[in-house]
């Protein structure tokens, strides 16, 4: 794949340093990760806003900035579009003037043609007279879009498109944007902290930590083989629990758990062989945990792998699923807190097994949904 | 009116006008570059700028007899060059007033400058203008109400000058008598009724002044 955008860059700041090194090709780079990580300072310093310490930036083959030659070309001539957090839309210009504002060193009547195309092409071209302080989150967001790409800019950045928007509309805005950045074919660098945003918008995700990369992969694959605990942990992922290696071989790791033999896959992408009795972090996602159903006798062990008992200490309703705090029956601490795992049931299934009245369940997780961490 | 209260108003206002004139000139860029940029002896050059606002206009006034007086350091080479100073002209009252105004155009412009989000100004260098042309398209017209509310109390500061316009430019009836200090000299020779009709004018300017300031303060916000 032939790399679109190249990026190192190290900025030391008084109490934080940015260290980071990252490559993406076309489409939909997302530099995810906690607030204060810095993905903002990253977006400045590819815009030229901020200058770096070292490092070397290019663009589709153009250097934009390169430490070692000296090269830090400004941000009038980047031709990097910016989409502020908050927009940042001129409030003095009307919406045309706005999407007309990089223009300015066209003609006049190209000028018009083009703000014309634009505003249409975001089906905002009624609103080409008003003030932004009259539009919506929604067609705040399209302008700004707008008034970025209206200069056809060889990369487009965008600092957390949605959070300056009402939950229910930043779902709907979500996929409008996702729609957008692939209607215009853009390389551009989207910065969220929120996971499924990344997910949503990306091609490829770009996981940042305290000033430096922890993980840049595809989206699925980062989805599904998180390279480490604190990646699991910084993208969310419920049930990140700790065990002992029993025996590991290049597709299956078997350890133990809570008291518990546990198998589980071994990537075949990328096997991770732990020595036996070293320690090791996995994690099930909450909703690939089986509950077993009474009703239909006893369970077997052949046909259930990872079978399990333990009982409901906790839940939690999140509208459309139950989430259901359930502790193992072996001795010694539970694993997280009060529990040993989250498992999480739509409602329908809550009430058709009347969990609310039964609290004793046997569970069992399939070794393909135990996912092992390197350490 | 007498023909002294007429030209002490006429003087008033011609100083007021051309010290406010000067003020923006001056005080608009001043107040940009303070608000935006970092660079060594910022913080000399806010203190000079600040220190008439909390000096006695009198000490103020003695600085600028030091200045440029007929043996000040830029008034004496000027005197010795051409033979002709500044002090006690109506030219010095001018100097005056500009200085003791502009502190509070400064500071008004550069609150107003600096509440102006700099995203907005990135945003305008992204987009291909300089500093220079964002400056004049983006940052000055989003201050504009601070900066018109800096001017109004700038020009009102001017109108009202006594302390410093006294120090340099003195009270010379039909020269540099300005309606303050013409208040003053009525007093001192009892013509209250004369006295009145300046205090009376003035007060009336002010108010106006006020309220204008009020307005566009308002609607800055």
């Amino acid at each position: 794949m032939s790399e679109r955008l190249e990026v190192r860059v190290v900025k030391r700041l008084p109490a934080f340093t940015l260290d980071v090194a990252w490559s993406a090709g076309a489409g939909v780079a997302v530099l995810f990760g906690p607030s204060g990580a810095g993905k903002t300072l990253t977006l400045q310093c590819l815009a030229g806003l901020l200058r770096p310490d070292a490092g070397r930036i290019v663009v589709d083959g153009r250097v934009l900035f390169d430490s070692s030659s000296a090269v830090d070309v400004r941000p009038q001539a980047r031709r990097v579009g910016y989409v502020f957090q908050g927009y940042a839309l001129f409030p003095h210009l009307s919406v045309a003037e706005n999407v007309g504002f990089g223009l300015r060193d066209r003609p006049r009547a190209e000028r018009i043609a083009r703000t014309t195309e634009v505003l249409e092409r975001l089906g905002v071209a009624d609103l080409g007279g008003r003030s932004p302080r009259e539009l919506s989150g929604g067609q705040r967001q399209r302008v700004a879009l707008g008034r970025a790409l209206a200069t056809d800019p060889a990369l487009l950045l965008l600092d957390e498109p949605l959070s300056a928007l009402d939950a229910p509309l930043r779902r709907a805005l979500r996929d409008e944007l996702r729609a957008i950045l692939r209607d215009w074919r853009t390389a551009a660098v989207v910065v969220t902290h929120d996971f499924t945003e990344a997910y949503r918008l990306a091609d490829r995700i770009v996981v940042y930590d305290a000033g430096r990369v922890v993980q840049a992969a595809p989206r699925s694959e980062l989805l599904w083989q998180p390279a480490s605990e604190s990646v699991a942990r910084i993208m969310g992922i419920r049930n990140v629990l700790h065990g002992t290696v029993v025996k590991a071989t290049p597709d299956r790791i078997q350890l133990r758990w809570r008291g518990q033999l546990l198998e589980a896959v071994n990537s075949p992408s990328r096997s991770y062989l732990p020595a036996p009795d070293s320690s090791i972090a996995f994690f099930v996602r909450p909703e690939y945990v089986r509950l077993i159903r009474k009703d239909r006798g006893l369970a077997d062990q052949r046909h259930h792998m990872n079978l399990m008992e333990g009982t409901v200490v906790g839940e939690e309703d999140f509208g459309t699923t139950w989430s259901l705090h359930i502790r193992l029956d072996a001795p010694g601490p539970p694993a997280q807190g009060d529990h040993d795992v989250e498992v999480e049931v739509p409602h329908l299934v809550y009430e058709i097994l009347e969990i609310d009245r039964d609290r004793r369940w046997q569970f069992s997780i399939h070794r393909g949904s135990i996912h092992v961490l390197p350490a | 009116m007498s023909a002294d209260a007429f030209s002490a108003l006429s003087l008033s206002l011609r100083v007021a006008v051309l010290a406010t004139a000067i003020n923006a000139a001056v005080g608009i860029p001043l107040a940009y570059v303070l608000a935006r940029r970092r660079f060594r002896g910022r913080a000399v050059v806010d203190l000079l700028v600040t220190l008439p606002l909390v000096l006695p206009p009198t000490v103020t006034g003695y600085y600028l007899i030091v200045l440029l007086g007929r043996r000040g350091w830029l008034g004496a080479p000027l005197y010795e060059a051409t033979g002709w100073t500044i002090a006690f002209t109506w030219y010095a009252a001018v100097i005056a007033a500009t200085v003791m105004a502009l502190p509070l155009l400064v500071r008004t412009a550069r609150a107003a400058i600096e509440s102006v989000d700099r995203d907005l100004e990135k945003a305008a260098y992204t987009l291909g203008r300089s500093e220079w042309r964002t400056a004049l398209e983006v940052t000055l017209p989003l201050a504009r109400n601070g900066i018109l509310a800096g001017l109004v109390l700038a020009f009102a500061r001017a109108l009202g000058e006594f302390g410093a316009t006294l120090m340099l430019a003195g009270n010379i009836p039909g020269r540099t008598t300005t309606v303050p200090l013409a208040i003053y000299t009525a007093v001192q020779t009892g013509e209250s009724g004369a006295a009145l009709a300046l205090v009376g004018i003035l007060t009336g300017l002010s108010c106006v002044v006020l309220v204008a300031a009020g307005r566009l303060g308002a609607r800055a916000t």
